[in-house]
């Protein structure tokens, strides 16, 4: 006997329902309370983050901050796909992407009390990109060009803000999401904000020990209700790795991680069984500057030698423990999101037979008039810092194994900048960071024509042509072609060999919950108003 | 004696000052300025606002003149910002001195009581192996660099106790057993090193006095024989060592910098370095003075000591 | 407390008043220092070491590899570093630096304290005064400090670092040349040479300066294990013997920062090298005070 329909279907929902509230009870509720204690990569010059471009900065400020947008933190990509809404509700681009409105929440106060206005947002931007009006003035200010196309900022109601710009640039709206980003409030001298910090975010400063320790209590006004979870977030500055080791093995520290190699993740982990460990991609790579304007590198054999003989895989297993993507000028694929695609990747120089490769390097050195009677004789320069001088070492024995005389010239951190930008050296290792994985602000910080931080003096025509044509291009697909293309051709010429895009790795304690690693960032997860306790 | 002291004053504040010159000129020597180091963080140089940030600074001014401002400020107490942080030098300094005082205390502490019973065992015990075996590993203590043996011993604590170095500063006033804790072993990893120096310095003294007459008299007398070592030998080898302590100071600053920074305190001497890598002249310059008066300080009034507490002892000449 | 000038001269054996042949003076040395002799012989193994470091070598020590992070075995004797550099070869190397830079920066610092310490001794009145001011000048200050200050005044380089150490032990030179200058300055034979008309700069160098050997070698010796140590300190905190150059004190500050826990080796045997060099100096300088110095005797 068959039942009749009406029940059957009576059951299955009764079992559905069954079904659904045991697994809807398994997911486990935020609980509040708690001050999650974590080390920072280093001390932090400043608690501004508009004036530092290190990710010591963004990691010990963004608690206090917030942005206009942000990128999701539990996902794993960035992209325009996963912004979120922060100070702005809804946003729109208008007039084919030349004109970006922000629509303003109107129940976000300042952590001391003041109501936040789209006055504050127009007064910080002004004063990023140095309007010539701008109230303040950074006294350094690295990212002036991610906002060199916005021609004006207006304000038409307390609530609006417009970005008015020179011509259409999809990418400013990811810049804006950048964690670098920060919007200050308008009525609080710039000076204050070196040592201690007004902001509108989920935490409030409680207390700054300058290289030392950060310290943020939980703001209670947030704008975002039932954030944060957590009480306090704790800073403490330790120098050490294996300090900083033992400290997360300990449970002195519920997180740790920040700038650790595979290495130091594994032996953490290997310390205590519980602990979870997180491998991540970042948008921080080593590459090697040519001086383009001094010979023989000028001549593209020197050039195509050098990166020839440079063994990728043996960059993989020495300087990076075995934790390296492989990749052009941008992140490749599939943590990031505008790289080469891999079957192109693995062409690339450098990333073939390391004997073959390295013949040919000889040959090239050959070509270009050099050899074992005349060797090519050149110093790498670097940092004066433990990892750039154990990669720039790696570094001098590959050349050195092609028969080219390499010595390695340490650089004084203070002058390393200037030398670099006065083309003072002739190889050099170098470490690039951007702050969010997009097309215009890579190529346009390091390849265009007298870019600041176009360290190798590389300058072509077609390239600048070509990137300024995909920061206009609205089409992603298109765009992402013609970002290929630019790649392709820079690699090709050697403008800035890339050695290898690094990973990042986070360590926690089960108890921690919520702790966002990005793939393609290190600089843009900050806020940590998601992270939970379970205790 | 009153004009030895004088004399002695000046020569001292002649002496700083000249240091206070070469700290001065060596600095500016070093490639690099703050304003440098602040566009370095940055990434990026711009000449034109790295000039400004310099005059606004006040690195821009002619060196004898920043040298006169300075010289103008310390007489008036004032120790300057540091350039880095923004913040007075004295709000940055203060809250490290009492971490470096403790481990410098004692550090010297456990110096005088190890270097002293092992001198006057090893002078008394003299050819015999207990001699010999002291005498190596007090050399061994000078031979080894203080910051490997500080990583030996925290190697060691690690692997065998699962302990580890404090990640924060715990003051004595908050908790004096986790802040004991977190002294003891650095403070024996500089300590061992002048310890071996106090021994050498103890042994010789009491092998000098135990050959005196006197000894040997009081020994007929037949007062017990410890006694007889202990009282009237010490006594007299206590002025050798409190030279030495007094310039020990200086040696003891070059094992607190390295010290410091294995064992992760947040003291003065590591900061030191810090600031030297930041171009940090405020910090720097003030820092380096304040050691050095510390030195001098303690030179003179060991000279002093001497002085009052052994008349035979001219001074003046060579 | 006056000596004379046969106490002061240079006690070598093949000098010996007595006429025995040299090895057994030698010989004599030995036993009756026998703590001496072991410096002497680490010493001399050092220098061994420094001078044959090609054959000793197993492998080129810049030379990286894939092998990182090994373990002491009979390929690696010693292990290998994160670049996969053998840690032996780096440390035999290693000595010829070490050596190298104690040697030179103690000698150069040696020589020119002693030359000032000649004329402030010898000259007298107000040159004296102000070398000697110069001096406690460089003196109050801790040796790692002003090390740390010119290092980074000059840029961490092999000469630099040489020339920072070099300051920092010619005070201490001039000190003890002056304290014998003045001691011999006052003989009847220096006096009776002016007398004749001798000039003074052949009285300063032929027949003072000869007889301040003695403490002056035991000076070089008790510094030399000192300006190691600095070396050691300075390339530590990163002011000193840049890369390529192995140095064992840099050796020390990139395995202490990354690898202490997980690669122990790198810790252990470069600090070992460095305080087995310095052991041995301080072990033949005490040995050498011992002998030539007889004022100082009974440490």
């Amino acid at each position: 006997m068959t039942l009749p329909r009406p029940l059957i279907a009576l059951a299955l929902t009764a079992v559905l329902a069954v079904l659904v509230s045991v697994v809807a009870g398994t997911a486990q509720t935020p609980k509040y309370g708690g001050v999650l204690v974590t080390h920072p990569l280093s001390a932090t010059p400043s608690l501004s983050p508009h004036e530092e471009s290190t990710v010591a900065t963004t990691q010990q400020a963004s608690p206090c901050f917030n942005n206009l947008v942000y990128f999701d933190p539990a996902k794993t990509q960035e992209s325009v796909d996963t912004l979120i809404p922060e100070l702005a509700e809804k946003w729109s681009w208008q007039d084919g992407y030349r004109n970006l409105v922000f629509f303003l929440r109107r129940d976000v106060k300042w952590h001391d009390g003041k109501p936040f206005t789209s006055d504050d947002v127009k007064y910080t931007f002004d004063m990023v990109r140095a309007a010539p009006d701008a109230r303040a003035r950074l006294k350094v200010n690295p990212r002036k060009l991610w906002f060199d196309n916005v021609e004006a900022i207006e304000a038409p109601d307390r609530h609006t803000v417009v970005f008015r710009l020179k011509r259409p640039q999809p990418s400013l709206l990811l810049m804006l999401a950048s964690g670098y980003s920060a919007v200050y409030p308008a009525h609080v001298p710039l000076a204050e904000f070196k040592n201690r910090c007004v902001g509108t975010g989920p935490f409030k400063l409680k207390e700054n020990k300058p290289g030392e320790s950060v310290e943020y209590v939980k703001n209670p006004d947030y704008f975002v209700k039932g954030r944060p979870y957590l009480d306090g977030i704790k800073f403490v500055v330790i120098r050490d790795r294996s300090t900083q080791i033992a400290a997360l093995q300990s449970g002195q520290l519920d997180v740790a991680g920040s700038g650790w190699n595979r290495t130091n993740a594994e032996d953490a982990k290997a310390g205590a069984a519980k602990l979870v460990m997180v491998e991540r991609d970042s948008n921080v790579n080593d590459n090697v500057l040519i001086n383009y304007k001094r010979p023989p590198f000028n001549d593209r054999r020197v050039r195509h030698a050098i990166n020839l003989a440079l063994d990728r895989q043996a960059y993989l297993i020495g300087p990076r423990q075995g934790a390296a993507t492989f990749g052009g000028a941008l992140l490749p694929k599939p943590a990031g999101v505008w790289g080469l695609p891999a079957a192109e990747v693995t062409k690339l120089p450098g990333m073939g037979d390391a004997a073959k490769q390295k013949a040919e390097a000889r040959r090239l050195l050959a070509e270009a008039g050099f050899g074992p009677g005349k060797p090519l004789k050149l110093t790498v320069s670097t940092r004066q810092l433990a990892i750039y001088v154990d990669t720039a070492s790696w570094m001098v024995d590959q050349l050195q194994q092609v028969g080219i005389e390499a010595t390695l010239e340490q650089i004084d951190t203070g002058v390393w900048h200037p030398k670099m930008t006065r083309l003072e050296y002739q190889v050099a290792l170098n470490l690039t960071g951007v702050g969010v994985d997009d097309a215009d602000a890579q190529l346009f910080e390091n390849y265009r024509c007298g870019s600041q931080r176009n360290f190798s003096g590389y300058c072509s025509e077609d390239i600048d042509r070509l990137m300024v044509e995909q920061s206009q291009t609205v089409d992603p697909k298109k765009r992402l072609a013609l970002v290929n293309e630019i790649d392709r051709k820079l690699q090709a010429d050697g403008a800035r060999p890339i050695l290898g895009w690094g990973k990042q790795y986070y360590v926690w304690w089960p108890h921690v919950k919520g702790w966002a690693v990005h793939d393609n960032s290190i600089y843009n997860v900050g806020r940590r108003q998601d992270v939970w306790l379970d205790k | 004696m009153r004009t030895y002291v004088v004399k002695r004053l000046l020569i001292a504040v002649l002496t700083l000052v000249g240091m206070s010159v070469v700290i001065f000129t060596l600095l500016r020597l070093a490639p690099g300025n703050i304003t440098d180091i602040i566009f370095e963080s940055a990434g990026y140089v711009e000449e034109g606002d790295r000039k400004r940030l310099e005059i606004e600074l006040g690195i821009d001014r002619p060196v004898v003149v920043q040298y006169a401002r300075w010289m103008g400020d310390l007489v008036r107490g004032e120790l300057g910002k540091s350039y880095r942080y923004d913040l007075p030098a004295w709000a940055i300094i203060k809250p490290r001195l009492p971490v470096t005082l403790e481990l410098a205390v004692l550090a010297l502490g456990f110096s005088v009581l190890m270097g002293v019973p092992s001198g006057v065992m090893s002078a008394v015990r003299r050819g015999r192996p207990s001699d010999y075996v002291l005498r190596v590993l007090s050399l061994a203590g000078l031979s080894m660099p203080s910051f490997w043996l500080a990583m030996i011993v925290i190697l060691v604590l690690v692997r065998s106790l699962g302990w580890i170095p404090s990640m924060t500063y715990v003051s004595p006033f908050e908790n004096l057993g986790a802040n004991l804790a977190q002294f003891v072993v650095p403070a024996l990893a500089v300590g061992y090193r002048s310890s071996a120096l106090i021994m050498r310095i103890t042994r010789s003294a009491m092998l000098e006095v135990l050959r005196e007459d006197y000894i040997r008299t009081a020994w007929a007398k037949g007062q017990r024989e410890r006694l007889v070592v202990w009282r009237h030998a010490l006594k007299n080898a206590s002025l050798p060592v409190i030279t030495l302590i007094g310039i020990e100071f200086a040696f003891l600053i070059g094992g607190l910098i390295v010290t410091e920074t294995v064992f992760n305190l947040p003291g003065v001497a590591r900061y030191l370095v810090d600031a030297i890598q930041w171009r940090d002249y405020p910090i720097v310059q003030n820092l380096t003075m304040l050691i050095a008066t510390v030195v001098v300080l303690a030179n003179l009034t060991v000279d002093l000591l001497y002085t009052w507490l052994d008349p035979r002892i001219k001074y003046g000449q060579a | 407390m006056a000596t004379t000038p046969e106490a002061l001269t240079l006690g070598l054996p093949h000098a010996a008043a007595d006429g025995r042949p040299w090895w057994a003076t030698l010989g004599r040395f030995v036993r009756k220092n026998p703590l001496g002799a072991a410096g002497a012989v680490l010493m001399l193994a050092l220098i061994v070491l420094a001078v044959l470091a090609e054959p000793l070598a197993t492998h080129n020590p810049v030379r990286t590899s894939n092998r990182v992070l090994v373990a002491p075995g009979a390929e690696f004797w010693l292990g290998t570093d994160n670049l996969g550099r053998d840690l032996w070869s780096r440390v035999v190397h290693g000595s010829r630096i070490s050596l190298l830079v104690g040697l030179v920066s103690t000698l150069l610092g040696a020589v020119a304290g002693g030359m000032i310490g000649l004329l402030s001794g010898y000259v007298g009145g107000k040159t004296d005064l102000v070398s000697q001011r110069a001096m406690d000048i460089m003196q109050a200050l801790p040796i790692l400090v002003l090390a740390l200050v010119m290092a980074a005044a000059l840029g961490p380089s092999l000469t630099n670092t040489i020339i920072a150490i070099s300051v920092v032990i010619a005070p201490r030179a001039a000190r003890v040349v002056r304290a014998s200058v003045l001691a011999i300055r006052e003989f009847a034979y220096v006096e009776s040479a002016r007398a004749l008309g001798v000039g003074h700069v052949r009285v300063a160098f032929r027949h003072i300066l000869p007889n301040t050997f003695g403490p002056f070698i035991v000076l070089v010796t008790a510094q030399l294990g000192g300006a190691i140590l600095t070396e050691a300190a300075l390339s530590f905190l990163g002011l000193g013997i840049p890369e390529p150059y192995p140095s064992w004190g840099r050796m020390l500050s990139i395995a202490a920062a990354e690898y202490a826990q997980k690669a122990p080796w790198l810790v252990i045997y470069p600090g070992v090298a460095i305080s087995l060099a310095v052991f041995g100096t301080n072990l033949l300088g005490d040995a050498l005070r011992d002998t030539l110095d007889p004022r100082l005797r009974g440490s």
